[in-house]
């Protein structure tokens, strides 16, 4: 009895809180609103299934020519020319990521509290980052497709563009995260601010900044396909000449082409960004 | 000569850090400071460089205001101030010769440091303070395959590349063990008696602080409650410091035992 006297009063369990039971409230009703046909999209799991079947024709079909036999049975002759489109679709892929992230290095700097202790500044360039971003990168390829015509220069602009807000963005948190010890130390020194970021703060996040560089060129290499459809060169291009005829053969390899340098380019950046980080 | 006149530092939320702090410390000093964790120790040393900036009074340094100093100025006076850091603050992932360049950013013009293209006289400072701190054979070395106080002693190196004329130590050994502590404390006791460079510490250790300390003063709730020598210090005295009796926690031990006799 004693002893129960001297404990101090154990402390009463908190009220539960309410914000997980309203945000699963409000994530279900969200989903079924998307679903519902009075709201949403009016999804139907059954009518895909019934419409594919009409699709069916695009895997095995035959139209006409003899060449022709859907996407299940490559044409392998097409081959040889989808080399210079896919080497070419390579090519938009270093390059915007060489100059996105060459850009993107000072932006990230400018973007982060840590190094942009200054409001008007960091304000500044925070929104405008912001709107690099919300653009998406087919916009950004239809604008470029306008101005500088069809080719891969319009797929460059437009992946750079893509790849500053990416990069920057990434950047900028990992900066966000820096250990602020030896910036004080800097400081303490009578460095200036940007000596202070290209010593204190840059070799923490090299290794970060590397694999960002990496993570961007294999994002880039999808994006390029995609943004080629609308006329930005590459191997996208090629791949919308071919299904705006129908030739599913000539798809397939480009498909089964694509699929491959995709694969082997994110085995390769996967294993060197392990190494850095 | 460094010098606070009524300084006082309130941080935002009211706390007084500083309270009209009036002190003088002379040329080529060896200061120890003591009290508790809040008491003001480490506001007080970042006075003194402007990291902490004064609400109130001011500090100068030789008579130059360091209150009213513009960026410029500022940075000016903090090149001829080295800082010692209780957590090291190296760049973990750059070689050791790196973090002691750092040290001779402050005469290196910006473009020039961007690249990281040091003048070779600056190269040659930043060895010459691995060398004073014995660790030179790791020049090349990244920091963060040192250990604790082999980065303190690197640590020190970056201070002493500036050249500078004062030291300040925020809880120097406060991460490291009581033999690596005796170590680093002795590298700064020879740093000041050698070089004749200001050194202002930061002790949590009472013993240390006796030992070590010339003259010692101890802090209190942002007040000054003892400014003596370390001789003078007793038990009484540190008691009033600490506002209450010293026990086993306020001392490191048995090791300063035998530093004092060295």
């Amino acid at each position: 009895m004693t002893t129960a006297a001297v404990q101090p009063r154990r402390p009463a369990k908190p009220r539960p809180s309410l914000v997980v039971p309203i945000g699963i409230v409000a994530f279900l009703a969200i989903t079924w609103a998307s679903l519902s046909e009075q709201f949403g999209i009016a999804f139907d799991l059954g009518k895909i299934l019934e419409d594919i079947t009409a699709g069916g024709e695009i895997l095995i079909s035959d139209r006409d020519s003899a060449a022709q036999y859907g996407l299940l049975v490559p044409n392998w002759a097409f081959l040889p020319q989808t080399v210079e489109p896919m080497i070419e679709t390579f090519q938009m892929a270093v390059l915007a990521a060489t100059i996105g992230c060459a850009v993107a290095l000072p932006v990230a700097f400018v973007v982060s509290r840590v190094t942009t202790p200054n409001s008007p500044t960091f304000v500044l360039g925070r929104s405008v980052l912001s709107v690099v971003r919300a653009i998406p990168d087919i916009l950004y390829a239809l604008m470029f497709v306008a101005s500088v015509s069809i080719g891969p220069l319009a797929g460059i602009a437009a992946l750079v563009l893509f790849n500053i807000g990416v990069v920057a963005k990434l950047l900028s948190e990992t900066v966000d995260g820096v250990d602020q010890g030896p910036i004080e130390a800097a400081r303490a020194g009578g460095s200036n601010r940007p000596q202070t970021v290209r010593w204190a703060v840059l070799p923490q996040v090299l290794p970060n900044y590397v694999a960002y560089a990496l993570y961007t060129f294999e994002l880039n290499i999808r994006a390029a396909t995609v943004i080629g459809i609308v006329g930005a060169g590459g191997i996208g291009y090629l791949l919308r000449g071919q299904y705006q005829f129908f030739n599913w053969s000539n798809v397939s390899v480009i498909i089964i082409v694509l699929f491959v340098c995709v694969f082997f380019i994110e085995m390769i950046s996967i294993w060197l960004r392990r190494r850095l980080v | 000569m460094i010098r606070f006149e009524d300084a006082s530092v309130t941080y935002p939320g009211g706390v007084h850090a500083l309270n009209k702090l009036s002190l003088e410390i002379p040329d080529g000093q060896m200061v120890v400071i003591v009290g508790l964790s809040g008491a003001g120790k480490s506001t007080l040393i970042r006075a003194i460089n402007g990291l902490v900036p004064l609400t109130e009074g001011d500090v100068t340094i030789d008579g130059v205001s360091v209150g009213s100093a513009n960026p410029r100025k500022l940075r000016e006076i903090r090149s001829r101030i080295g800082m010692i850091f209780q957590t090291f603050n190296l760049v973990k992932r750059t070689t050791v010769l790196n973090n002691v360049l750092m040290g001779r950013l402050h005469s290196t013009g910006t473009l020039r440091s961007l690249v990281g293209w040091y003048r070779p006289a600056d190269v040659e400072i930043a060895m010459k303070a691995l060398e004073r701190v014995d660790i030179v054979e790791k020049a090349h070395v990244r920091a963060s395959n040192l250990s604790g106080g082999q980065q303190q002693r690197v640590g020190i190196a970056r201070a002493l590349a500036q050249e500078p004329k004062i030291l300040l130590a925020d809880e120097p050994v406060a991460s490291l063990d009581p033999p690596t502590s005796h170590v680093v404390m002795r590298d700064l006791q020879r740093i000041n008696r050698e070089l004749g460079i200001t050194t202002i510490v930061n002790l949590h250790f009472l013993d240390l602080a006796k030992v070590y300390g010339e003259r010692i003063i101890g802090l209190r709730s942002g007040e000054l409650v003892y400014d003596g020598t370390a001789a003078a210090a007793d038990e009484n005295v540190f008691r009033d410091i600490y506002g209450r009796s010293l026990t086993a926690d306020d001392v490191m031990g048995e090791a300063s035992a035998a530093a004092a006799t060295l």
